[in-house]
């Protein structure tokens, strides 16, 4: 998986346009400046657009590419190219390859010409696509053939590589557009292009089949996501499997569920759930006690003893824990790690204190998280109550504080098999580097993809799917590794 | 035979030793260094601080018991932290000596990825201990770790590649959990117990 940084050049300067809007830029300095503070190496690729080039229709920034092609830099330009002098201006001008988009898609004799004069290897086309539809001319209108069509047409004239940009995407910040991806049925290299904002991001489109490349713009710039990281992240993304998770509500020593944390009814008994569980192949088991708020504590360390003692999986529990003592008595009773929730909201020193006393492995921070207005709100009490703390800042300050992982609820998605709230996973999972489990709404293989792959979770749970047999934890797995995404078989 | 489990105080003794017999290991666990010295096989977990666990070994004069027991022919596996004790140094908190009976020196991951490592990871390994189990994936809870031991034969990667398993003459170590490794792990318990 190649990552490339992308800078956008106008006016000699690095430049952002909102949806490829002129009356809308961001301006970040000179290029050298800022390939500098992105630390990109020596021998990288790198992407540049020519923007006063692709509203001119001639090459203007041909000297920032002659100084940067001399810092070892292989440069795939473009912007604007719809000649073949164009395509050569740029290769002269030290870019090792030159990237075609309007002429690609709307005039195959003039790419032809490029290929026939520059040789095929030296050309990416470039491919705008709005809804399915090629856009061209600075994105302002649809080209006159389909994608299916522009796709063929660069195959036939031997170029190996295409740069697909979803426009509705780009610069967003909203995640890149997986189905279209994976929607492509092409033998070319896709490098894909748009709406990149997350480390996962990148991991999750390297696992799209023909993806073989990423270019990264705004993201970069404005330093949510480091180049250094993202390589080693992607380089080790196919050896650490995603996990799956079930969960069992428990509340006076069976198991229960209900729909947004209420409306229960029994369910059976933890033992024989968490032994079938780990023989379908669960990679570790969440038990939340919900009757422990209010209720008898030896039961519920009696129900965590049982299950860890019917276990070789790593067991987590929650539910209840208000002081360090809670915690010890937990771990003593076989979990492998406790989540805090609403302790935690009111004293976050909590966390720092478990983390010192037992290890950051052994601290999981439960966020049961609501919509309310634009964002999202910490709940206490079992998701019953506003805390007034946003969620996502919550997490940010949890990780600070000494948790390992992150249990992440979406309140309003609980119990309904609507899907997890990508977005909601989104925002946590940009701003932390520890793991977080996504839970709240599974109801479909494809929801558990879209948690990793868009949501950029690291787990995936789900109680009432597993417990009701709707789905066996080996049909979400099957379903994942035919989907790219690496899990324990 | 029978399998001696070291009751380490710093271990989470019960879940391995659950393991082991479920692996199919005639168990006694125990911290008397006599019946250390004499024992065949020998299993020495661990969790938390390195420091901690190496002086709670020399304190019960265990660290002898065990180099006497390996003298006699005895094979021994370390776990995690157990592991990490088989090695010449560990430079958690400072450079502590360990049992050095496997070359080599424990150090912290130095990579971009969050420490500790929590979870699963893909095992490549080779040799007796991971018979069945040779592409296998087990379950890790570790910030430190020995970077290409000598006596490795198993290795994963975590950003950086570290060795995830040793083998020296009779003296094995797996640096992930076999207990919460699932069958895998316990595959490679019942091949430690097999094993002569």
């Amino acid at each position: 998986m190649d990552v490339i940084p992308s800078l956008d050049l106008l006016g000699g300067n690095v430049v952002r346009l909102l949806r490829g809007d002129f009356a809308n830029v961001t301006a970040y300095g000179d290029p050298e400046t800022v390939l500098d503070s992105l630390d990109v190496p020596r021998g990288s690729r790198l992407h540049i657009v020519d923007l006063e080039a692709s509203r001119s229709g001639h090459p203007v920034e041909t000297n920032i590419v002659r100084r940067l092609a001399t810092r070892g830099l292989r440069i795939q330009a473009g912007g604007g190219i719809r000649s073949l002098d164009d395509a050569r201006t740029w290769i002269d001008a030290g870019a090792e390859k030159v990237v075609i988009g309007t002429v690609a898609a709307d005039s195959p004799e003039i790419l032809r010409a490029i290929v026939d004069d520059l040789g095929a290897e030296r050309v990416i086309a470039a491919i705008d696509v709005r809804d399915g539809v090629v856009r061209v001319g600075g994105w302002e209108r649809d080209a006159k053939a389909s994608l299916s069509e522009v796709l063929a047409r660069v195959e036939e004239l031997g170029i190996t590589e295409t740069l697909i940009t979803d426009i509705s995407k780009d610069g967003a910040m909203r995640g890149p557009s997986f189905a279209l991806y994976r929607s492509l049925h092409t033998n070319l290299r896709i490098i894909a292009s748009g709406g990149v904002s997350a480390i996962s991001d990148v991991v999750s489109l390297g696992r799209i089949a023909n993806v073989s490349g990423c270019v990264i713009g705004r993201a970069l710039l404005d330093r949510r996501v480091d180049l250094a990281e993202t390589r080693v992240r992607v380089a080790t993304t196919n050896a650490i499997p995603e996990r799956v998770i079930p969960c069992l509500d428990v509340r006076d020593g069976r198991v229960v569920k209900g729909v947004n944390f209420v409306d229960i009814r029994d369910a059976g008994d933890p033992v024989e759930c968490a032994m079938r569980y780990e023989a379908e192949g669960a990679d570790e088991l969440v038990i939340l006690d919900i009757s422990a708020t209010d209720a008898n504590r030896t039961t519920a360390l009696d129900t965590v003893r049982r299950v860890s003692e019917s276990l070789f999986i790593p067991l987590t529990v929650g539910g209840g824990v208000r002081t360090i003592e809670d915690f010890r008595a937990l771990l003593r009773a076989g979990a492998d790690r406790v989540a805090i929730n609403t302790a935690a909201l009111r004293n976050p020193q909590l966390i720092a204190d478990c983390a010192r006393e037992f290890g950051v492995q052994a601290v999981v921070l439960s966020c049961d998280a609501k919509r309310t207005g634009d964002h999202f709100e910490a709940m206490v009490r079992s998701g019953k109550e506003s805390s007034g703390v946003d969620a996502v800042e919550w997490c940010r300050r949890a990780e600070e504080l000494g948790t390992g992982e992150i249990l992440l609820t979406s309140v309003d998605r609980d119990g309904t098999n609507s899907g997890y709230d990508i977005e909601l996973l989104r925002a946590v999972t940009s701003v932390v580097k520890i793991g977080v489990i996504a839970s709240g709404g599974a109801g479909s293989v494809e929801h558990f993809r879209d948690a990793i792959e868009a949501g950029g979770a690291r787990a995936v749970l789900a109680a009432s799917l597993f417990h009701d047999r709707r789905l066996s934890i080996g049909d979400v797995k099957q379903f994942l590794t035919s989907e790219g995404i690496p899990v324990r078989q | 035979m029978k399998t001696i489990l070291i009751d380490s105080p710093v271990a989470n003794v019960a879940n391995i030793a659950r393991a082991l017999r479920t692996s199919g290991a005639d168990l006694d666990v125990t911290r008397d260094p006599i019946a250390i010295a004499n024992a065949q096989k020998l299993v020495l977990p661990g969790v938390g601080s390195f420091l901690a666990a190496m002086q709670w070994l020399k304190e019960n004069r265990i660290d002898d018991a065990i180099h006497d027991a390996i003298k006699r022919g005895a094979s021994l596996l370390g776990v995690c932290v157990g592991h990490q004790l088989l090695f010449d140094v560990s430079h958690e908190m400072g450079s502590t000596r360990g049992l050095g009976l496997i070359r080599g020196e424990v150090q912290k991951f130095d990579g971009v990825l969050p420490v500790p490592q929590i979870g699963w990871n893909r095992v490549a390994a080779n040799g007796p201990l991971f018979e069945g189990v040779e592409d296998g994936v087990f379950y890790f809870v570790n910030s430190y770790a020995a970077i290409d031991a000598p006596d490795e034969i198993a290795r994963a990667d975590y950003g950086v590649p570290f060795t995830a398993a040793v083998q020296r003459d009779r003296v094995f170590g797996v640096q992930f959990h076999p207990e919460k490794s699932s069958a895998a792990g316990l595959r490679v318990l019942r091949n430690f117990i097999a094993w002569t």
